[in-house]
Order: structure tokens, then sequence, then C-alpha cells
């Protein structure tokens, strides 16, 4: 089979990638098989659009945004990267943007537009946005070997990715965090405990906030300070 | 008995009832009522016991026994209402002594009437189920004579009023009271208790509580509790003499609770003469008794402790904050010394050795002594001072002693790992200018500190020893190995180790020519026989001895600092010099030279150098020159010796952080190796388990073993668990 349909191909290199792809990804390609072969092409036309260089750059994702008529900062371009599961910040390689959007079982950029739609309501959902939550920190990890995140950074992304969901708890954690000189970088545990809080603690009461229990230092030092300016 | 009719029958019991002739029944009972009538007249001599006996074992063998039951019943109860009368007649005094006297005879009477009866007692009094004679007897006395009216509300009053008198000075008949009283326990324990024992009680009270009042007006405290403490033996006295020895229990009781449980708190907080007072004057005797008058009532031993707690804390918490005290470290701990030996004396002469008051002095000065966070360095001074010249011409004992009781002091720091620090600081001052006093002391504080905190404690400071010998030998070596440089030992080098030392960074001082020779001599031979070593001179730490002669020919022996030594040393070349050329030459810090130059040109009797102008200060443009006109009585002359001096602010916050810093890994590695052993632990578990494995040297803050786990989260050591965020996993 494989090689009746690299017979049929016109152009030879392009022929590997598509293979490949299908053959790496058996639980979701099946259906590729029989229809996908154009739709591959279309999909590998669509990623040509916007590449440079066989990967698609950070120019490439203005474009991209632009057409989706989109903020690049928009916190559903972060939505995409995620589903693409993309590893490097800003950028999108041929293999994460082809798997990413078989599986939205995506080819073009009306399609694409629809299904970033759809797509803020799956990521919303309790178990997925737990982990879209953690990949947003994660992403923005550009060194190798990096484990922090600058504060003026984290509050970015804390207003983008909570923003929405906790809007008071955020904006105040922002202030705390602009105005406090114990720490200059948060790390992927402070990350995810500050998710924990927005969630579990009562707001703005506090009233079920333990400092005994194993928060991060820093919320500790956030409740106190909130505590102080904020009766 | 010659009336008695002989009969010659058969009993035959089983078969039918022999009916004997009612009137035999009669006549036997009236033979036998007459004998009583004449036991209670005195007058049974006369009678023959086994006829009687004989006449009682008929009737009842007979089926008389009712009638002979009744009879004696009634007879008994006819004697006993005479006896009565003459109870009640009797005046005043002899009340009781007519009581007792009837008692007696009606005891004797019983006892032979019993024995007269006793067939009907062992057969028809079972099988019938009553009251066996004695006990009758009893009961009839008490029904008829001790609860009759007319005289059980005047015994009981005759009996009160005994006591009373008794208890006002009065000397009463205690033999007659004991005879009464066991005439009443006789009767049977109710009636011990329900007509005299509660009563007795109840009166008791009353008068104690009317004592205990009034002597509370006008008594000091001690004087109060000897009073109380003289009762409270009387009652107890009272009770062996006269009483049921059932009775000590109730009426002690009784006692401590009037006199000692309801004045506790006015007692013991009373003004110039309470507990405070009798702790600040030792005041043994009267400590002691209240100790053990209120050691009888509940929560008295609770109320002294505490007083006495608070008490301490308080002149603890003075004493430490006083900042006249803390002018004086030795004077400091000295105080701190004294008060723990006042308390120990106190709690062995007067409480006892009670535990927990040990263990309530103990609390007491670990809470105050560490309200004063430099305490760890003062403890520190203090010994230093006493291993310098304190400790001169004391026996070795005395030595042992002395070092003991600071160890207790030193169990008391929470800041262990603080005192450790200065003691090394001092430590080191003293073995370099070579000024301990006594070797062996030395050692024998290590030792303790061992005991107390481990090897790891300590292992420093022994190679801080270990040094001092080990350059000694080298020094032989050297020399050995230079004989050009003959017999003089121009230069002695210790050979310190950089990690037991305390930690000086090394700065710049050109030495005199004369000195970096040998110096490089020196330098060459040690690194000839320790490969892989560096050596650096520590300036800033050594001495020197000067020979020095002034302008009038006056000859010294200068004792100086290596600083010192520079300086002057650049005089041999030079009348004046100014601060500046110093500086350049000596390339000694500017704080430290100023230092130096000040102690060598601005102490009254130890100015071999003069400075113009003569001001304190140290200037750029100052100028220096020899002092010709310098004189000593002394041949000797020690300028500037390197005395351990409680630190100024600066060097405080430095040693302070240098603390802190230390800290970090400590807790670490304590939670690492909880960690590595437990796998997966809870977060209050980690902070109470850390806390705990670090207290033999500090106090471990629980914010700090959270920024340190959140730390080791981040080296990926530890983990938090997915599910519990309360969890940590160990990572291999």
């Amino acid at each position: 089979m494989p090689r009746a349909s690299s017979k049929r191909k016109s152009s030879a290199p392009q022929n590997p990638p598509a293979v490949k792809s299908s053959n790496a990804r058996s639980g979701t390609s099946t259906h590729l098989f029989y229809s996908g072969k154009a739709k591959a092409k279309e999909i590998e036309n669509f990623f040509d659009k916007y590449a440079n260089g066989g990967i698609i750059d950070p120019d490439g994702i203005v474009t991209l945004c632009k057409d989706l008529e989109l903020e690049y900062t928009d916190v559903r371009i972060l939505m995409l990267a995620w589903k693409l599961k993309a590893v490097k910040l800003g950028y999108f390689t041929q293999d994460e943007w082809e798997t990413g959007l078989k599986t939205l079982q995506v080819n073009n950029l009306s399609k694409l537009k629809k299904a970033i739609s759809e797509l803020e309501k799956e990521v919303r959902t309790p178990p997925n946005f737990a982990d879209f939550y953690s990949f947003a920190f994660r992403y923005h990890l550009t060194e190798e070997k990096q484990k922090n995140i600058d504060i003026e950074t984290i509050c970015e992304l804390l207003n983008l990715v909570l923003g929405p969901q906790f809007r008071r708890q955020v904006d105040l954690l922002i202030d705390y965090l602009k105005v406090q000189s114990n720490y200059k970088v948060i790390n992927l545990d402070q990350w995810l405990g500050i998710f924990r809080f927005c969630n579990e603690i009562s707001f703005p009461d506090l009233e079920n906030y333990d400092e005994t229990q194993a928060w991060p230092l820093i919320l500790d030092n956030f409740v106190d300070w909130l505590r102080e300016n904020h009766r | 008995m010659s009336n008695q009719k002989k009969r010659n029958f058969q009993i035959e019991a089983f078969k039918h009832r022999v009916v004997v002739d009612p009137k035999y029944a009669e006549k036997t009972w009236k033979i036998l009522e007459h004998a009583i009538h004449e036991i209670y007249n005195h007058n049974a001599s006369g009678l023959s016991f086994e006829e009687l006996y004989r006449n009682a074992y008929n009737m009842v063998l007979h089926k008389f026994g009712e009638k002979l039951y009744s009879g004696l019943v009634s007879t008994m109860t006819l004697h006993l209402k005479e006896i009565s009368k003459s109870i009640e007649a009797a005046q005043g005094g002899s009340f009781l002594e007519e009581l007792n006297r009837k008692w007696n005879d009606h005891n004797k009477a019983l006892q032979m009437i019993r024995d007269i009866l006793m067939y009907m007692d062992r057969t028809y009094i079972p099988s019938t189920h009553k009251t066996p004679v004695h006990e009758l007897g009893l009961n009839l006395w008490r029904d008829n004579i001790v609860r009759s009216n007319k005289i059980q509300t005047r015994l009981l009053n005759t009996l009160l009023e005994l006591v009373h008198r008794e208890r006002t000075g009065e000397v009463i008949n205690r033999g007659l009271m004991r005879n009464i009283i066991k005439m009443l326990m006789d009767l049977g324990p109710s009636v011990y208790q329900e007509d005299f024992e509660k009563p007795f009680l109840e009166v008791s009270a009353e008068f104690y509580k009317v004592e205990s009042q009034k002597f509370i007006e006008c008594c000091d405290c001690g004087e109060y509790l000897k009073k109380a403490e003289r009762r409270l033996n009387e009652e107890m006295e009272r009770v062996t003499h006269y009483l049921d020895a059932k009775s000590e229990a109730k009426i002690t009781n009784v006692v401590e609770k009037e006199m000692i449980a309801n004045h506790m708190p006015r007692l013991v907080h009373m003004d110039n003469s309470g507990l405070v007072n009798m702790l600040l004057d030792d005041k043994y005797e009267d400590l002691g008794r209240m100790y053990n008058l209120f050691r009888r009532v509940p929560s008295g031993l609770l109320t002294i402790r505490e007083v006495m707690t608070s008490h301490l804390r308080e002149t603890g918490k003075q004493l430490v904050t006083d900042p006249e005290r803390l002018k004086d470290p030795v004077e400091f701990v000295q105080r701190l010394l004294d008060e723990k030996d006042k308390y120990d004396n106190i709690i062995s002469s007067a409480f006892n050795n009670d535990k927990t008051f040990q263990n309530a002095l103990n609390s007491s000065f670990e809470y105050f002594i560490n309200l004063n966070p430099r305490s760890p360095e003062f403890i520190s001074l203090f010994v230093d001072d006493k291993l310098r010249k304190g400790l001169k011409g004391v026996s070795e004992e005395d030595v042992e002693t002395i070092l003991d009781k600071v160890m207790m002091l030193f169990r008391y720091l929470q800041e262990k790992d603080v005192f450790e620090k200065y003691y090394k600081q001092h430590l080191a001052k003293r073995l370099l200018s070579g000024k301990t006093v006594s070797d062996d002391a030395e050692r024998s504080l290590i030792v303790k500190l061992k005991t107390e905190c481990g090897y790891q404690f300590t292992s420093k400071l022994e190679g801080m020893f270990t040094d001092m010998k080990t350059s000694q030998d080298t020094m032989h070596g050297f020399y050995a190995s230079h004989p050009e440089l003959g017999d003089s030992r121009t230069l002695v080098v210790q050979v310190l180790t950089t990690g037991s030392w305390p930690t000086q960074p090394s700065v710049t001082c050109n030495l005199p020519a004369e000195m970096s020779a040998l110096c490089e001599k020196f330098r060459s031979y040690y690194l000839g026989t320790h490969t892989g070593r560096r050596l650096s001179w520590q300036t800033n730490m050594g001495s020197a001895d000067i020979k020095a002669t002034f302008g009038k020919g006056q000859k010294h022996e200068l004792n100086v600092s290596t600083y010192q030594m520079c300086v002057l040393m650049l005089f041999n070349n030079a009348d004046r010099l100014s601060y500046r050329e110093i500086e350049q030459a000596t390339e000694i810090p500017a704080s430290d030279l100023k230092r130096c130059l000040q102690s060598l040109a601005c102490v009254r009797g130890k100015n071999v150098l003069r400075k113009e102008p003569m001001s304190k200060d140290i200037g750029e443009d100052d100028a220096f020159f020899v002092n010709d006109k310098f004189t000593s009585k002394f041949y000797k002359v020690k300028i500037g010796t390197v005395v351990a001096q409680k630190e100024s602010e600066p060097e405080k916050q430095e040693t302070r952080q240098r603390v802190e810093e230390d800290r970090k890994p400590q807790i670490e590695a304590a939670i690492v190796r909880i960690m590595k052993s437990r796998r997966v632990l809870d977060h209050n578990n980690i902070i109470a388990e850390v806390t705990k494995q670090l207290q033999s040297r500090f106090l471990a803050n629980p914010t700090e073993i959270k920024k340190r786990i959140e730390s080791l989260i981040e080296r990926d050591f530890l983990e938090r668990d997915n599910v519990d965020r309360k969890l940590y996993r160990y990572l291999a």
C-alpha cells in the first residue's frame, strides 16, 4: 500500500513525510489513509504558506494570526500551541502542525478558524485546563535547563491564562508580584500552586487558607500582604 | 436449785411434740429472770452457772425459746431504763463517768448472760434469725441509753465540748474520752459515724474556718503556716489518743481544707511575707513547711510551682534585658549562675528535690536565657575569661564544678550553633596568644561539649588543638634543619588548617625585611615536606616581642601585634613618618592601621609613639615620632593584646549572618536525610522531624524549612504528590 501511494505522488521528496506521519500516528490516521492523501497535501500546503525554511517561525505565526484575525498575544494561539503539543516557544514544526491539524480535522484557514473557537471550549474543561495551565509554563521555558520564568512574564501569563476565570485573584496577585522583592523568578511548583490556590481558596475572605499547610511560601506571603493591605 | 421437779422424759423430737407443763416454763423463766436481776445488781457471785445454763438449755429444748428470748429482751430493757435514769441524773463532769461505769457494768453483765444463754444463742437464734445475745445487748444499750432522748444530745454535746476545750488549750481526761468513743465504736460503725463523727467533723470545720480567718488577718505567711502545721499535728495526735483511726484522714482533710486550701492564694501572694519573699530571702524552713502543707491539698504544689515559675521568669527577664548588666558579659553570666545555684538550693533544701520543680526551674531558665540573643556570645566570653585568668590557682575539682555549671547554662541555649561560632573565635585567640590558664581545663570543656552535642560539634575545636601540637613539631623540624639560625628562635609559626579555625580573610601586610627572609625560609621548608598545600600568612593574628631602646637609654621589651611590629620597625630607618607614608610602606588596610596607630600613640602608659596633632583620631596628614620620653615601671610592656571582646554592632550582624547561612545547608541535609528514609512524608511531619533533628544545635524556623523544601523541589530532590499537595516524595 505505501508503495502504491508513493508511486502516485508527483513530487518525490514530499512523499516520505506524509507516509511517516500516518505510520507514526496510527491511532488517529486511519481515515487519513483513505481520504487523507488530498487532505494531507492541503495541510502541507497550508503549512508552507507560513513556513520559512521548513518551520513556522515567529514571523510566520504573526502572519497566521493576522489571517485568523487574532492578536498574536491572544490566549487562543497559546491553546493552539497546546493542541499542537508545540515544544519551542514561537515555532511550529511541520510534524507538530500536520499532526495537530489532522487531530483537529482541519486543512484550511476557515476550518482552522472554526476549530479554534471550538478549541477554546475544549481547553476550558477541567482536566484539560489543568494540563493546559501546566503547559503554558513549560512552553515559556526557552533555554535548555531553564527552570524559572521572570516575574514580568509570569504576570502576563497569569493574566492571559487565568485572568478570564479568576479575575480578582489574578489582578491582586499581579499587584503583589510586582511589589514584593523576595522572588525574582517563579518556578513550576509555585506556578502550579497558584492554580490550586485560585481553585481552592475562597476569595476575597481567604477563610480556608491555612498557613501550616504546604502552600508555597510566596503564597503565604501573598496572603499576609492581602490581609494587611486589603482589609 | 431445789425446786426443780424431777422428771424422767424421753425426747422423741422426730415423732411428736412433747408438751411440757406450761407452768414449768414459767417457773424456769422466773429463775433466769431472777438471775439476770442479780447480775445487774452485782450479786452474781451467788449464782450457779451450771444450773442456769441447764435451765436455759431446757427451755430452749422444750420449745420455749421464744419465751426465753422475749423475756430476756424485756428484762434487759427494764434494767437499762433504770440505768438510763441514773445516768441522766448525773451532774456535769460525772455524766460521762457514770455513763462509762454503767457501760462497763453492762458489758460484764452481758457477757455472763450470754454465757448462760449460750445454747439459745447457738440453736434457737440462728434458726429464727433473731439477733444474737451479745449483739442484742449492744443494740438495747444503744436504743435505751445512747439514743435515748435525754442522753443522746447531751452525750454528743459533752464530747464536742471536751474536744473544743482541748483545742483551746485545756487538758481533758483522755482516757475517759477514749472509753466513751470506744463504746460508740463497739455499738457499730454507723453509731460512731452518725452519732459522733459526722457532727464532730462539722463542728471542727466550723472551728477551723473561724480560726483560720482570725489567723490570716493577723499573721504573716510564715507564722500562719506554723500554726496550721501545729493544728494538723494536734488533730492527728488526738485521733491516735482517743478516736477511731479511720477518722484521721477525715479530720486532716477538714483542717487542710479550712486552713490551707481555702486560703492558698492569699497566703502565697501575701505582701512582704508570701512565697516570693520567701524565695528572695532563702527562707528554707518556711518554704519547706509550705511545701509539706500544700502538697496535702489539691493543686497545692501546682500553685507554688506556678508562682515560683512566673517570679523566676520575671526576674530572669529583667536580668537578661537590663542594659546595665549587659555591659559586662562575665558579670552577666555569673549572675545567671548565682541565680541557678540559689534555686537549686531551694529545691533541694525545701522542696524535697521535687522533680516537677526542677523541671519548672529548667523551663524558666530556658525561657529567659533565650530572650537575649547575645546569651550564647556572653556565655562564651565567660568561659574565655575563666580560661584566661579566672581559674588560676583553682583546684581541679573546683574547675570541674565551674565548667559543669557552665554546661548547664549551655544546655538551655536554643542557638547552640551561635555559641559554637563564638567559642571557636575566642578559643582561637586564646590558643594563638598562648593565654590559656590550663590546657586540661580546655580539654575538659571540649569533652563535656562533645558528650552533650556529639562529635561533630567539637571535631573542629579538637582540630585546633591538634594544629597547635603539630605546629610545635613543625617548629622543631624547621630549626633542626636550619642549624645556621642558631639557638635563638626569632620566628615561631603556627600552621592552622583552614577548615578548623574561624575564617579570616587574608589581608595585605608588608613584613619588615628582617622578617620576610626568615618567613620565606619557613615557607619553603614547610612546602617541601607538605606538597600540595597552600600557605598564607595571617598577619592580623600574629604577635611579636621587640626590644626597644628609647631616647634616654631606657630599654624595654614590647609585646605587640604583627601590625604594630611592622609599623614600629619602620622607625628604625626614619625619625618621622606621616600616616600616608606608613600606610604605603606597610600596606595594612586603613581601618586596621588606624586602630593599630591609636593603640601605639594614644593610650596612656603605652604610647611608644608620639603623634602630631595629639588628637585621639588618626588623620591622613598626622605625623608620627618615636616617643623618646616613654616610661614604664615594667621592663616588659604589653601593648594592645588581642583580647576577646564583646562584638561591635557590625561585627555582630556579620556573625549572625554567617550563622544563618550555615544553617541553610544543615536544614537541607536534615530534610534530605529524613525524606530518604521515609520516602513520602507530609508537610507538618517534615517540619516536626527537622526541628527535632536540629534541636541540639538551634531552633529551626518553620518558614526557613519551607524555603529549603521549595529549593529542594526546584533542584529535583523532592516533588509534591500529584493528588495530595501536602505530601512530599523523595526523588532518588
